[in-house]
């Protein structure tokens, strides 16, 4: 009962907020749509004189311009970050799969685990993997140094720490973009795995790594190269408490791989799943840690319910005790913290860009405020000649309506053409200036992405719209309240 | 005799200085006739501008009434008032009050756009047009419609005042002090071309001017003094 009690109070507060919301958007597109008539159902005069009066009057094209750029700057750096946005997000998704399932227990074995997920019907395929890390040194040679300060995730290739992944070649490339990142274009003929369809097996005796493609150039490593791999294992003690245990392997540079995220590429490199185990778990011959997994149906509804059955399926794999372990995440999840990142900077760009727009408006303001004050003798005469107060009103505020919307309609338009032609204006500043305003190699890209959205699109003009009218309204009500006579004496 | 047209009764106007009331008209009667040239004759101060602004709706009295056709409309609201003024009253100021941004043509033309939506004047453009271009030609600016204020001189300007106040056919001319800022010769030609149309009109005309030769060329003279009218 009081659960049913929580529900109606949720529901009858959702809908109370809905139908505020919906009043408020209501009344404000009311209120543009009527002011915006003016333009056309309004006196003729006030038409008329406004566009005479921006025609001969220059310095209301401050306000113009202002609104002009706040509105581009609003409509490109968006675009841009968003473009950002699903690139990353198609890098991330490729790495991760659609679901993946982590933190699995050591005495889970794999062909368990595989068969409780696989019982899924969406489920399409499964691949197992091992997580470590170490240091990659080359014989004879020092390991990387740190990082450059300010150099973080996103960048590939100068990690000295390293994260190592041990799949099975063949069930990877059924679930990531496994297959796909060996036969990447950019990798040179010389830096390839030889045999594409085995690029993990073993050479001259030794197991072989995969190294992204930035790492291998930036420290000249070859395919047939031998490097160590140092890092330590937990061996547990006479009284059943682990110790941590120097462990080097001697390995062999099987060949580059690249993702499109140049952050995963510089921070991974890939094992065979069973040289891993061999290594590291050699008591738990089908152990696994993390399983990525590919669903057949990965649309936003299907992939939430699926990670909560997988989930289930997960836990009684591996129930012990009354008690499953293990977590299953949909790719997002996963990469939640980055993406909100990502997300978060451009939330604040939009912040920045709105008080830009809002200097702007506040320009616009000023000019109209001036225009008013220049123009008493006209309010005067208007009056004279059978202009109402409203009249006079309309005069001024489609002055502003005009500065609005060929501003907003300027700026969205130039905003639009420049996300598009975004990667040839950064050529073109380069070319000039020598100044990279978007380092390519920093997101692994080959251009400047970009994502127009609409509805962001239709936000920008609405917030343009309704601020511009707003300080369009201002000046246009204080030249309603003149009084005409002391315009008509005044001159 | 025929009913008056433009009705002044008992009006008394007051401003304000602080709390003090400052009577600036006390009590006028006034009735102007169609066709009649009517002058407010009086020196600075004597309140004939206010008179002439309380006549033309664009100030309100503190007493009295003010009607039109016999019907009192200074209580009528302020958008009914502001049609009445274009309709039925033509302003015609010292300082013409042409608007700078706008040619001669423009000028006359806004009188037409006064009371019509843009979408109504979209049907009526060319006649208004048309209508504002006679009239220029009728008071000589014939060749001067596209020029702008600025490049025109002071009877010109004020032809084109004139122009603006007749194009909207309206029944009463109020016209305050209209030759004080020309020279006598150009002067006399404004007066002559006002006068002309009026006749031809037969149009109520209301001037003030502080000039008796140029008020003893009207049909009647009221003297105001202190304001209140003294013959």
């Amino acid at each position: 009962m009081e659960e049913i009690v929580h529900a109606l109070l949720g529901l009858q507060v959702g809908l109370t907020t809905a139908i505020a919301l919906l009043l408020v958007v209501g009344l404000l597109l009311f209120k543009l749509l009527q002011a915006g008539s003016v333009l056309i159902a309004g006196p003729k005069y006030a038409q008329f004189l406004a566009i005479r009066y921006l025609l001969t009057r220059p310095i209301n094209l401050v306000g113009m311009l202002g609104i002009t750029v706040g509105v581009w700057a609003l409509v490109v750096v968006v675009s841009l970050f968003s473009g950002v946005l699903s690139v990353l997000e198609g890098h991330l998704h490729a790495a991760t799969g659609d679901c993946v399932a982590t933190g699995v227990p050591p005495w889970a074995p794999w062909p368990k685990l595989d068969a409780a997920l696989r019982d899924d019907a969406n489920v399409a395929a499964t691949a197992p993997r091992l997580l470590h890390y170490g240091l990659l040194v080359r014989p004879g040679h020092r390991p990387p140094p740190l990082p450059l300060p300010g150099r973080g995730a996103l960048h590939g290739g100068d990690q000295p720490f390293l994260f190592v992944l041990g799949v099975d070649p063949a069930a990877e490339a059924e679930v990531t973009g496994f297959r796909q990142w060996l036969h990447d274009p950019a990798i040179p003929p010389e830096l390839r795995a030889p045999d594409a369809s085995n690029p993990l097996a073993p050479r001259d005796g030794l197991p072989t790594v995969l190294v992204g493609l930035q790492r291998m150039q930036r420290e000249g490593l070859r395919v047939g190269d031998r490097v160590v791999w140092t890092t330590a294992r937990l061996v547990p003690d006479s009284q059943g408490n682990a110790t941590p245990e120097k462990l080097q392997v001697e390995l062999v540079v099987g060949g580059a791989f690249k993702s499109a995220h140049g952050g995963f590429d510089g921070n991974n490199v890939f094992l065979a799943l069973d040289t891993m185990r061999g290594q590291l778990a050699a008591d738990d011959a089908q152990s696994v840690q993390e399983i990525v997994v590919r669903l057949h149906d990965a649309g936003d509804a299907a992939l939430l319910a699926t990670a909560e059955r997988l989930q289930r399926a997960l836990h009684r794999a591996t129930e012990r005790m009354d008690r499953g372990y293990g977590t299953v995440m949909t790719w997002r999840e996963k990469n939640a913290n980055f993406l909100a990142s990502v997300e978060h900077q451009r939330g604040l760009l939009k912040i920045v860009l709105i008080v830009i727009m809002v200097i702007a408006a506040f320009l616009m303001l000023a000019t109209l405020s001036m225009m008013v004050t220049e123009k008493t003798g006209d309010i005067g005469i208007l009056t004279a000649m059978g202009g109402t107060p409203r009249g006079v009103t309309s005069v001024f505020l489609a002055c502003g309506i005009v500065i609005t919307l060929v501003g907003t309609g300027v700026g969205l338009a130039t905003g639009c053409l420049t996300a598009v032609y975004l990667e040839e204006v950064r050529q073109a500043v380069r070319w000039a200036t020598g100044v990279d305003l978007f380092p390519l190699d920093v997101y692994n890209l080959d251009r400047v992405p970009y994502s127009i959205e609409p509805l962001w699109l239709l936000q920008v003009t609405l917030a343009a719209l309704a601020v511009g009218f707003l300080v369009s309204f201002l000046p246009a009500r204080r030249a309603s309240r003149q009084d005409p006579l002391v315009s008509l004496r005044g001159i | 005799m025929s009913a008056p047209v433009l009705e002044a009764i008992a009006v008394t106007k007051d401003y304000r200085l602080g709390k003090q009331p400052i009577p600036v008209l006390r009590g006028i009667d006034l009735a102007v006739q169609p066709g009649e040239k009517l002058a407010l004759l009086g020196t600075s101060g004597a309140g004939k501008s206010t008179l002439l602004h309380v006549l033309g709706l664009l100030d309100a009295p503190t007493t009295g009434e003010i009607r039109y056709d016999g019907e009192r409309v200074d209580q009528r609201s302020v958008a009914e008032r502001a049609r009445l003024r274009h309709r039925q009253i033509g302003f015609v100021f010292q300082f013409y009050h042409l608007i700078p941004e706008l040619t001669a043509l423009q000028n006359v033309m806004l009188s037409g756009m006064m009371a019509t939506s843009v979408l109504q004047y979209w049907g009526v453009r060319k006649a208004a047009k048309a209508a504002a271009i006679a009239m220029l030609e009728k008071v000589g600016l014939g060749h001067r419609l596209h020029h702008r204020p600025a490049e025109l001189s002071g009877g010109e300007r004020q032809r084109v005042a004139i122009a603006r106040a007749l194009v909207a056919e309206p029944r009463v001319i109020l016209a305050d002090e209209p030759t004080g800022n020309l020279d006598s010769q150009t002067a006399n030609g404004v007066v002559e071309l006002m006068f002309s149309i009026q006749r031809e009109r037969g149009l109520a005309f209301v001037l003030v001017t502080h000039d008796e030769n140029l008020a003893r060329r009207c049909d009647r003279i009221v003297r105001l003094r202190d304001g209140a009218v003294v013959t």
